[in-house]
């Protein structure tokens, strides 16, 4: 049956309509946007509740023996969890759109690339081979870009776009070459086939663990992972819908999405697998640090996003896919939940985004204060909300085996209650510290109920009866309560400290220049870049420009023309020198026909 | 009868406009006519049958065994689409010519007509002819109607590629002499027969001459100078068609001539085709980044796209060289239209200095529209041709002698290559983003965006470069059996 | 006994009169005269050539001999036309030096 496909393409059309047609009419481009994602939504449960739909596949490139792309669709319990995940919350964004870009100038664009965003995305989740992810993965870049440049009369919005794409260019150099390998080995691009070769590949681990490594790179490039982390905190720059849906719940989890689809390849690989966990863990202590000292509310979530996104990764490092996709799950929800709180709280206080202008909203804006505090609670890992039971999961997997990791892993959880609550505390409690925050209010429905419906699951995902639904829940391991029990215990250490240190404040009393600077990992790129690439640009052209163009080349023509004044001072004009020539000549060719 | 048609409708029509008929009409009535009858060809053309379609022939010596003989084939057939894409949109690209207006309409015609003659040729003397007659043009073109340094970037241009014309002739003789008296021909169909006859290092120096001659045609690196300074400073249009359709004559003739009758002569020089195609890539790719101006970051970005072109001529295996044939479609159609546009936006504010412009995605979004769609395109965005042709490049030449013991020069070129891609993303988004991104400066805020009629050619090239995107195996079927020959011992 | 080469000799004495007259006299009239001597020295040549070869019934080849007939045919010719062009030379550029007439230096 090919209604599938009506999933995937449903979004495109709507671009494609909104893009050639509609532009002028932002009702009618919103409309139709809403219509195909929440078209696109409706299919994804119909997919959900049948089992087994074999879905025709179209082909791409056919060269065989050689090279054979199909495109097709692969619904598995896998993918057909992560598609109610971004539809659903796709469609929830789509709605919670309508109401914050409504006097925006560029309506019917937002919408148009929102929905491409959404036909890249469900194409990653459903390809069913390497290549075909790859088109979707790169699709998804550009669909990042178009969305963080929205507003891109601003430079800090085209410069931050244009950073995006670049790193996930050079995450996808990486796993383009990781495809490459991988396809060498086992002749086929598919994940199936591949999985069915896969003893063609693991004879040669060195081999292996490169390719590994490389596909990873495309993961470290998409998911935002040290070092190409650097594009997501400038990504902000972008409407807070679109933070909440590709830079929190969707794109930058298509990275680990990935990794687990692999995850036949992954783990047969086990250096590779202990360097994905490391950065995973670095990753997330890095931004948890880091998020301490924002004060930027999209930034301190943006950080957040890395530091769970590094849990994430953590996890396929540690060879459990399904921990990995719970936490993904869990935090789709609870992430998207707190931008759009965030977006909620900005566009009611006239874009105002940094937190020591907020406060005493609790009362001001109550169901977002509470939604929020829904969200906060999921994510700093407090009991009973979901991200206690997803990040429990990941801790135990890491106590089993790797004890450094572990307590960094807690470490990091300790942080993230107490950038959090600092966070909370500073928006929502305390006297107002601006006039807009004064006179702030509620908002309107349209973007609230996606608020609450988002809190219900930020609450009931976690549970084991309602996940063992959509995912398959990581296996037993009997640590008891000693995990979870230190979890809490770094979960409520670090909500009473940055209680106690943030209440009733008019500014940060901690200054750590290296955390609120992120390390300084922008300045040192930028140096980097400009001593490489920089420098080499210059030289190139300057080599090109006056050597090769001026030097070889006009110097050749320089040449033609000296030698040709040189000969021209044979032309004297007069009759006997002539002669005298012609004479000389022909003795020479009488002597050398003659007489050689 | 349909080839001669389409080689000598647009030839007719340059010499009608030079006696008098109204240029632009004349022009693009032209130029559709000989799309159109470019679409029946298509649509009449049976794929998977071996040989020459719609062949015509017209003796003219016998005693130098030289025919007009014309013919498609797979290869041929889509060149000629391009040609007849890309002319059509170059001359509705033209805007208005202050002066001479039926010369320069009758240059771009003419240099169309050699093109689609040297596409369709079978026949080695007239290939070369055809070539010839779309040379001179060009000089007219960038010499008279040009801005900035035109009159030194036209002689140059002429004068290098009239050097690499030469080397190519020596070369044509070489291979034309190589094959026992007998068996001489010029004909194409007939060299094919002959060529086991040819010895392996007769091979190898007509292969040299050859990748020389065609090389310095296409901008092979050293050889490439030429092509910025000319490109920025040719009006658009002869910038469409000579980066769009002229460059990739040396393409398409080292895909005719040079693979299928030298095998041994191209191994043999591989390597250096490699050493030079990076040169290509990464070099180039580096002093793109370095430009400060769209029209030559534009100029040297097609430079840096032969490379990859190239790469799969270099690969040596059937998909590596199917994917050079999408490649060099897809890539002239994006470079046409990226030329046109940057064209219209010269014409608006006399500069392309990327500092001077910004923020014109708010008072031209149509243009900033088709802008990035070519550029996305030409940077290998999947859903465009160019990613289509790259993933068949890359993956051909990867392929080849691969082990997975110890990488071979294959591998290495593959790994270098792409890292070409993230180069030209950065130079391509820089340009975007300071040419239509950022704030507006007073002085273009009352710049008008492109006229609605532009939509057509716009359209055309863009839902081109989708379609073979999106089903790049439409492209593979036409153009993958005329190389299926080069290789059965692969 | 007056040989063959003695012949030559004249010939190429008169041959190198006329070319060295031909290259510095500057005199356009007599460069021409030494352009005739070195016709004749030609013409000298080959009849010595004709009278000395014989073949093996002792008869001269008359072939050079009649190629002296046509080189002084053609030299009748050159005379009337170089003399005419002389004089259109000299009523242009009032001067029969040589020298003075270079226009085609560079």
């Amino acid at each position: 049956m090919t209604f599938p496909w009506f999933i995937l393409l449903a979004p495109l059309a709507s671009a494609a309509l909104i893009t050639l047609f509609t532009q002028r009419s932002k009702l009618v481009s919103s409309c139709i946007s809403v219509a195909a994602v929440l078209a696109s939504f409706v299919g994804s449960i119909v997919v959900f509740v049948r089992p087994n739909i074999r879905v025709p596949e179209l082909t791409w490139i056919d060269l065989r023996p050689a090279f054979y792309v199909p495109l097709g669709l692969v619904l598995d319990d896998l993918s057909k969890t992560m598609l109610l995940l971004v539809t659903g919350i796709g469609a929830l964004i789509h709605i919670y759109s309508l109401g914050y870009m409504k006097d925006d100038a560029g309506k019917s664009r937002y919408f148009a690339a929102l929905s491409f965003f959404m036909f890249s995305m469900i194409g990653i989740v459903l390809s069913n081979n390497f290549v075909m992810m790859f088109i979707f993965w790169e699709l998804v870049g550009v669909s990042s870009y178009l969305l963080i440049g929205h507003w891109f009369e601003r430079n800090a919005a085209a410069e931050a776009a244009k950073k995006a794409f670049l790193t996930n260019r050079i995450g996808d150099f990486g796993f383009m070459l990781g495809i490459l390998m991988v396809w060498t080995a086992t002749g086929s691009v598919g994940f199936q086939e591949m999985a069915q070769q896969l003893s063609r590949i693991t004879s040669h681990p060195g081999y292996l663990t490169i390719a590994t490594l490389l596909i990873f790179g495309g993961a470290v490039g998409k998911s935002a992972q040290f070092p190409l982390h650097v594009w997501l905190p400038d990504a902000m720059e972008g409407p807070t819908p679109i933070s909440a849906l590709i830079h929190a719940a969707t794109m930058v989890a298509a990275g680990v999405y990935m990794l687990v689809r692999v995850g036949f390849l992954i783990q047969a690989a086990p250096q590779a697998l202990s360097i994905i966990a490391w950065i995973g863990t670095i990753t997330a202590v890095m931004a948890a640090l880091v998020a301490t000292q924002q004060s930027d509310i999209k930034r301190i979530l943006a950080y957040s996003t890395l530091s769970q996104l590094g849990y994430m990764v953590m996890a396929v490092g540690l060879a459990s896919g399904e921990a990995a996709m719970f936490h993904l799950f869990t935090h789709a929800f609870f992430k998207a939940l707190l931008f759009l709180g965030a977006g909620s709280i900005i566009v009611m206080l006239h874009h105002e985004q940094d937190i020591w202008k907020m406060g005493g909203l609790a009362g001001r804006l109550g169901i977002t204060f509470l939604t929020f505090m829904a969200g906060t609670l999921a994510l700093i890992g407090f009991p009973p909300f979901s991200g206690f039971f997803s990040k429990d999961a990941i801790l135990s997997l890491a106590y089993e085996k790797n004890p450094a990791i572990f307590w960094l892993a807690l470490f990091t959880a300790f942080l993230t209650a107490f950038y959090m609550l600092r966070l909370v505390v500073v928006v929502f409690f305390g006297k107002p510290r601006s006039d807009r925050a004064r006179a702030g209010r509620e908002a309107p429905w349209v973007m609230i109920t996606p608020l609450i419906l988002l809190a219900i699951a930020a609450c009931g995902s976690g549970f084991g009866f309602v996940a063992r639904l959509f995912l398959h829940l990581p296996g037993g391991k009997e640590t008891g309560w000693l995990v979870p029990g230190m979890a809490f215990a770094a979960t409520l250490s670090g909500m009473i400290l940055a209680i106690l240190l943030y209440r009733r404040r008019e500014s940060d009393p901690i200054n750590l220049a290296l955390f609120r600077k992120a390390f300084y990992f922008d300045a040192i790129y930028g140096f980097f870049i400009a001593a490489t690439q920089g420098i080499l640009a210059r030289l190139s052209a300057f080599i090109d420009r006056w050597i090769l163009d001026a030097g070889v080349i006009c110097g050749t023509s320089s040449a033609t023309w000296g030698f040709g004044s040189l000969l021209r001072l044979l032309q004297v004009g007069n009759l006997q020198a002539y002669s005298f020539l012609l004479g000389l000549g022909i003795v020479g060719l009488i002597y050398f026909t003659l007489f050689r | 009868m349909i080839l001669p048609f389409i080689v000598f409708c647009p030839i007719a029509a340059a010499l009608a406009i030079l006696l008098g008929a109204p240029a632009r009409r004349t022009a693009l009535w032209a130029a559709g006519v000989t799309l159109a009858a470019t679409a029946f060809a298509l649509y009449g053309f049976e794929t998977g049958r071996p040989g020459f379609q719609f062949v015509s022939s017209l003796p003219i010596s016998s005693d130098w065994r030289i025919n007009f003989t014309l013919g498609l084939d797979g290869l041929s057939l889509m060149m000629v689409l391009l040609t007849a894409v890309v002319t059509f949109a170059a001359i509705w690209f033209t805007g208005v010519i202050a002066d001479r207006e039926h010369a320069f309409y009758a240059c771009l015609l003419f240099i169309a007509g050699g093109a689609l003659g040297a596409f369709a040729s079978i026949d080695l003397f007239f290939l070369y002819a055809f070539h010839e007659l779309a040379l001179i043009p060009t000089f007219f073109l960038i010499g008279i109607w040009g801005t900035g340094n035109r009159q030194a970037a036209a002689w140059k241009i002429t004068i290098y590629l009239a050097t690499g014309s030469f080397i190519l002739l020596l070369g044509l003789i070489m291979l034309y002499r190589s094959v026992p008296e007998a068996a001489r021909s010029f004909d194409f169909r007939n060299l094919q027969q002959s060529a086991s006859m040819i010895l392996p290092q007769a091979q190898g120096h007509i292969f040299l001459v050859l990748l020389i001659g065609f090389g310095i045609l296409v901008s092979l690196f050293p050889f490439h100078t030429w092509a910025p300074e000319a490109y920025a400073s040719a009006p658009a249009p002869a910038a469409m068609l000579h980066a769009g359709v002229l460059k990739k004559f040396g393409l398409y003739g080292l895909l005719r001539l040079a693979l299928p009758l030298l095998p041994q002569g191209a191994q043999q020089w591989s390597t250096l085709l490699i050493v030079l195609l990076l040169g290509n890539i990464l070099y180039v790719g580096l002093v793109t980044i370095a430009q400060k101006r769209l029209d030559w970051m534009l100029g040297y970005s097609s430079v840096m796209h032969m490379g990859y072109i190239f790469l799969g001529i270099a690969s040596g295996t059937l998909l590596g060289t199917s994917g050079a044939a999408i490649l060099i479609f897809a890539h002239g159609i994006s470079i046409a239209l990226l030329f046109g546009i940057a064209g219209e936006i010269r014409q608006r504010t006399g500069t392309l200095l990327l500092t001077d412009l910004g923020g014109f995605g708010k008072v031209m979004p149509r243009a900033a529209l088709a802008f990035g769609l070519a550029a996305f395109a030409s940077i290998g965005l999947p859903g465009f041709a160019n990613f289509s042709g790259e993933v068949m490049v890359l993956f051909g030449t990867f392929r080849n002698g691969a082990n997975l013991n110890h990488f071979t020069i294959f591998q290495v070129a593959t790994v270098l290559a792409l890292w070409g891609v993230v180069i030209s993303a950065v130079y391509m988004l820089r340009a975007y983003r300071s040419v239509f991104m950022g704030a507006l400066r007073e002085s273009w805020a009352s710049v008008i965006d492109l006229r609605p009629s532009l939509r057509l050619p716009i359209g055309l090239l863009v839902a081109l470069s989708l379609w073979f995107g999106f089903f790049p195996q439409s492209f593979v079927r036409i153009v993958s059996p005329v190389f299926q020959s080069y290789f059965i011992q692969k | 006994m007056v040989t063959l080469g003695h012949y030559l000799t004249v010939s190429g004495l008169l041959f190198t009169i006329g070319f060295a007259g031909v290259l510095l006299r500057r005199n356009i009239i007599i460069i021409f005269m030494s352009l005739e001597l070195m016709l004749n020295a030609a013409n000298l040549s080959l009849v010595a050539f004709s009278r000395f070869r014989l073949d093996g019934a002792g008869i001269p080849n008359y072939n050079a001999q009649v190629f002296v007939f046509f080189i002084i045919t053609v030299a009748a010719a050159e005379v009337a036309v170089g003399l005419a062009i002389i004089v259109a030379l000299y009523r242009a550029r009032q001067t029969t030096h040589v020298e003075d007439i270079s226009n085609l230096k560079f």
